[in-house]
C-alpha cells in the first residue's frame, strides 16, 4: 500500500498517509479532478468505482469543510480515500463528469453542508424539504431545526411555524473533569508537581 | 406537412403508490407510453439520522442503524460495529463472530425473501408474498428469541453481540433449514418458467458491466451484470473466510437475472447458516469482548463487584471513548455495499458518521435504466433495484 | 310463499347469532334491527385499510396482512387507493416533506374515515422526535382515532389496534361522523 501511495504522490502531488490500514490522499480543490482521473485510469490504480462522497464540518478551522471521496478498485481489490479542504465560498469542481455516480452524492453534500460544486449538471436540494433554508449537518445548525409543521384548520393547509418542543433534548455532558477534555488543575494539585520536581 | 410539436407528458408517480416501495416520488416525462426521462425525488423519509447520531454516544447510536434498511436490520448494525471496533482496535471474540455471520445470513434471507416476493407482487404474482412472509415470520421468531424484538434488534454491538443464543435455538434452526430448501424450490417452480413473469422481466432494465461499475452498483445488482464481486470473498470480515459458499453471477444484467441471483443467494445463505450452526455447537467462549472499558459486565457480576458496578455505570451513562481517527468500513449488505464513514475526535460521541447506503446510487441509475421502456416496466425496474427508503433518505 | 332459508349447520361459536337470524328469517321472513346497529355492523365488518406504509412499521403492517396474522379475515382488505378506503394506517416516520402529501391523501378519503397511527414515530415523532425534518406525530396533520405503540409494533399489536378501532366505531354508533 505504501508503494501505491508513493506512486500516486509522485504522479499527482497528493499527500499520502496510511492509518488503520487505510490509504488516504490529501489534495486541494484545483487538483482534485486530475487526481480522480489519474486514480481511475492509471494501470496501477484502476479505482473505477466511486463509492462515496461526503462532507465533514470542522467549524474551528478557517477552511471548515472537508470533502471526502472514497474509491474502490475492483481489479486490485484496493480502497483509497481522497480528502480536500474547502470553505463556504470556494466551489469544488464536480466529479460527475468522471464518475456518473457522483451526481447524487454531490447533490447530497451540497444540500447538507452548502459546499458548492461547479460544473455539476443538476445541483439542487435532494434530501431536505422543498423550501428548506439552511444546511442541516453544519455544526452551527441546531438539531431540532428552526421550523416545524402542522395542519392549520383556518388556512386549510399545512403550515410552517417556529419550533416549540414539549420537552427539551436532554444533553448529558458526561465527560468527567478527571478523564475528560477539561485540563483543570484541581485544588491541592499545585503542591504535587512541585514536590515531584524537588523530590 | 407542417411540423407537429410533440410535448412530453409529465406525470407524477406519487409518494403514495403501492409499487413505489415506500415513499418515492418520481416525476416521469413520457412520450405516450414510453418513458423519456424520470427524475426521482427522494428525501420524503429524511429523518436526520446522521445529525442525531452526532448527539448520541456510540452505544445509543446502534439502534439508528437498524432503522436504516429496515428489511435487513442486522447487516447495518454489523457495519457500525465493525467500524467502531476498528477505531477502538479490538476484535470481537470468535463465538460472537460466528453468531454475527449466522445472523447476517439470516438477515440476507429475510431481505431477499421480501424483495423477491414483493417484486413478484409488483409484476402480478400474488402467491409468493403469502408463502415468503411465513418464512420471514419464522426467521423473525429467531430475532425475537435472541434480542427481544422482531425487527429492530440492536443485537450487534461494538465488541461482539449483546447476549448469547438461548438453549435449543440451534436445533430449531436446523429444523427450519430442512424445510427451507423445498420452499425455495416451490417458489422457483412458481416463477422461473412462468411465461408472464419472464415476459415482464427478461430484457427489462438491462445494465452492462461497465455501466454498473460506473454508476457505483454493488451487491446483486453488480453481480447480475456479470461482475463477480462480493465483499464476503474479496475483503472478508468476521469469519467469512472460513465459510464455504459460492457467489452467483448473472449474465444478462436485466431484471430476470437479478431475480435469479437473489434466489440463488438465498440457497447460498442457507448453506452458510448450516456451517455456522454446526460451528456454534463446538465454539464456546464469551460473546462480548472482555475489555471492561468497552463492554459492560454481566448483570450478576455487576450486582456483586464494586468495580463491575462502576464499569456498568460509566459505560451506560458516559459511554466508551473512541480514539480519534477515521475509517470507512463496508459490509456486504443484501442490497449491496453498505459503508459507514466514521470520524471520531476522541470523545464519547461520534463526530461525523456518514452512511453510504447501497440503494442511493442504484436509485440514481433508475433514469438510465428506464429510458425507452414503458410505464409498467418502471415498477418492475423499481422492484428489482431493491430500494428501501430508510437507507436512501436516512 | 316466501323465501325458505335452509337449516343452519354452522359449527362455529358465532353460530348462535347466525342461527338466531336464520330462525327469525324462517319464522317471520324478515329481521328487525336498529338502523345504527346495522350500519355499525356493516362498517366494522368491512373496513378497508389504506396502506400508507412510510418506513419500518410498513413492513410489520405487511406482516399483519400475510398468512400468520391474517387481517383479511376481519374484512380488513388492503386498498391502495384512498378514494375507496375507510381507514388510513399511518405506519412510519412522517417527515416535513411528506406531510402535505399525507394531508392530501387524507382529504381524498370519503367519510366516514378513520386514522390509525402506528408506531412511535407516527404517534409522537418517536425515535426521531428531536430531528429537524420530522413532524412530531402525525396527529399534527390528521386527526387520529387509535394510536398503536411500539417500535415497530408487532403485527399482533396492529391487529389489536384494529380491533380497538372496531370497538370504537361500535361504541360511537353515529351515522354521520
Amino acid at each position: 500500500m505504501k508503494e501505491l501511495g508513493d506512486h500516486i504522490a509522485r504522479a499527482t502531488g497528493a499527500v499520502p498517509s496510511i492509518r488503520l490500514g487505510e490509504l488516504m490522499l490529501e489534495t486541494t480543490p484545483d487538483k482534485v479532478i486530475a487526481l480522480l482521473a489519474f486514480l481511475r485510469d492509471d494501470p496501477k490504480c484502476l479505482f473505477k468505482q466511486l463509492c462515496d462522497v461526503s462532507g465533514v464540518d470542522w467549524p474551528e478551522r478557517p477552511k471548515r469543510f472537508d470533502v471526502v471521496y472514497n474509491l474502490l478498485s475492483l481489479k486490485n481489490n484496493q480502497r483509497v480515500r481522497v480528502k480536500l479542504q474547502t470553505d463556504e465560498a470556494t466551489p469544488v469542481p464536480s466529479a460527475a463528469g468522471l464518475f456518473s455516480a457522483a451526481n447524487w452524492f454531490e447533490r447530497e453534500t451540497y444540500d447538507l453542508y452548502g459546499i458548492w460544486f461547479s460544473d455539476h449538471p443538476d445541483l439542487r436540494r435532494i434530501l431536505t424539504d422543498y423550501g428548506f433554508e439552511g444546511h442541516p449537518l453544519r455544526k452551527d445548525f441546531p438539531l431540532t431545526g428552526f421550523v416545524e409543521m402542522r395542519w392549520d384548520d383556518v388556512q386549510k393547509r399545512v403550515i410552517y411555524e417556529p419550533v416549540k418542543l414539549q420537552q427539551e433534548f436532554r444533553r448529558f455532558d458526561f465527560l468527567s473533569p478527571w478523564e475528560g477534555s477539561i485540563q483543570r488543575m484541581l485544588p491541592g494539585d499545585e503542591k504535587a508537581t512541585e514536590e515531584g520536581k524537588s523530590g | 406537412m407542417s411540423d407537429v410539436e410533440i410535448k412530453t407528458l409529465t406525470m407524477n408517480f406519487g409518494p403514495q403508490h403501492p409499487a413505489a416501495h415506500g415513499v418515492l416520488r418520481l416525476v416521469v416525462e413520457m412520450d405516450g407510453e414510453i418513458v423519456e426521462r424520470c427524475d426521482p425525488h427522494i428525501g420524503l423519509l429524511h429523518r436526520g439520522t446522521e445529525k442525531l447520531i452526532e448527539y448520541k454516544t456510540y452505544l445509543q447510536a446502534v439502534p439508528y442503524f437498524d432503522r436504516l434498511d429496515y428489511v435487513s436490520p442486522m447487516n447495518q448494525e454489523h457495519a457500525f460495529a465493525l467500524a467502531v471496533e476498528k477505531l477502538l482496535g479490538i476484535q470481537a471474540p470468535e463465538r460472537a463472530q460466528y453468531i454475527r455471520v449466522l445472523f447476517s445470513e439470516i438477515t440476507r434471507i429475510l431481505n431477499h425473501l421480501l424483495n423477491v416476493t414483493t417484486f413478484a407482487m409488483d409484476v402480478g404474482a400474488l402467491t409468493p408474498p403469502l408463502w415468503g412472509f411465513e418464512q420471514r415470520e419464522l426467521l423473525m421468531e429467531y430475532y425475537e428469541q435472541v434480542s427481544g424484538s422482531r425487527m429492530h434488534a440492536a443485537y450487534f454491538r461494538p465488541g461482539g453481540v449483546h447476549q448469547d443464543l438461548p438453549a435449543g435455538m440451534l436445533d430449531s434452526m436446523e429444523g427450519w433449514l430442512k424445510q427451507f430448501y423445498p420452499f425455495l424450490k416451490d417458489l422457483e417452480k412458481l416463477l422461473n418458467e412462468n411465461r408472464i413473469f419472464r415476459m415482464r422481466t427478461v430484457d427489462i432494465g438491462t445494465v452492462s458491466a461497465a455501466q454498473a461499475i460506473d454508476w457505483a452498483f454493488s451487491g446483486p445488482m453488480l453481480r447480475a451484470s456479470g461482475v463477480p464481486w462480493d465483499l464476503r470473498k474479496a475483503q472478508p470480515y468476521d469469519v467469512y473466510e472460513r465459510m464455504d459458499f459460492d457467489i452467483p453471477v448473472g449474465k444478462t444484467g436485466d431484471c430476470f437475472a437479478r431475480y435469479l441471483v437473489r434466489v440463488e443467494e438465498m440457497y447460498q445463505s442457507a448453506r452458510i447458516m448450516e456451517q455456522c450452526v454446526k460451528a456454534l455447537r463446538t465454539v464456546g467462549g464469551p460473546v462480548l469482548v472482555d475489555d471492561r472499558k468497552v463492554a459492560p459486565p454481566r448483570r450478576g457480576e455487576m450486582k456483586g463487584s464494586m468495580e463491575a458496578l462502576i464499569h456498568h455505570f460509566k459505560l451506560y451513562t458516559e459511554g466508551y471513548k473512541v480514539p480519534a481517527g477515521e475509517t470507512y468500513t463496508v459490509v456486504e449488505a443484501p442490497k449491496g455495499e453498505f459503508g459507514v464513514y466514521l470520524v471520531s475526535d476522541g470523545t464519547n460521541k461520534p463526530y461525523r458518521c456518514k452512511i453510504r447506503a447501497p440503494g442511493f446510487p442504484h436509485l440514481q441509475a433508475l433514469d438510465m435504466m428506464t429510458r425507452g421502456h414503458q410505464l409498467a416496466d418502471m415498477s418492475a425496474n423499481i422492484g428489482s433495484l431493491d430500494i428501501v427508503f430508510g437507507e436512501i433518505d436516512r | 310463499m316466501g323465501v325458505i332459508t335452509p337449516a343452519n349447520t354452522a359449527p362455529t361459536a358465532d353460530a348462535a347469532l347466525s342461527r338466531a337470524l336464520n330462525d327469525e328469517l324462517a319464522d317471520k321472513g324478515f329481521v328487525v334491527s336498529q338502523l345504527d346497529k346495522l350500519v355499525t355492523w356493516a362498517r366494522t365488518g368491512s373496513m378497508w385499510g389504506l396502506t400508507f406504509g412510510l418506513a419500518c412499521c410498513g413492513v410489520e403492517m405487511i406482516h399483519a396482512w400475510m398468512s400468520r396474522y391474517d387481517l383479511d379475515r376481519f374484512g380488513f382488505a388492503p386498498m391502495p387507493s384512498p378514494r375507496s378506503a375507510d381507514v388510513m394506517i399511518v405506519a412510519g416516520t412522517l417527515c416535513n416533506k411528506m406531510a402535505p402529501a399525507l394531508r392530501k391523501i387524507y382529504d381524498q378519503m370519503a367519510e366516514p374515515r378513520y386514522v390509525i397511527s402506528m408506531g412511535s414515530c407516527a404517534n409522537g415523532g418517536g425515535y426521531y422526535h428531536y430531528s429537524y425534518s420530522v413532524v412530531r406525530g402525525c396527529d399534527r396533520i390528521v386527526p387520529v382515532d387509535v394510536y398503536v405503540p411500539g417500535c415497530p409494533p408487532t403485527a399482533e399489536a396492529l391487529v389489536y389496534g384494529i380491533l380497538q378501532l372496531q370497538k370504537k366505531v361500535r361504541r360511537q354508533g353515529t351515522l354521520v361522523r
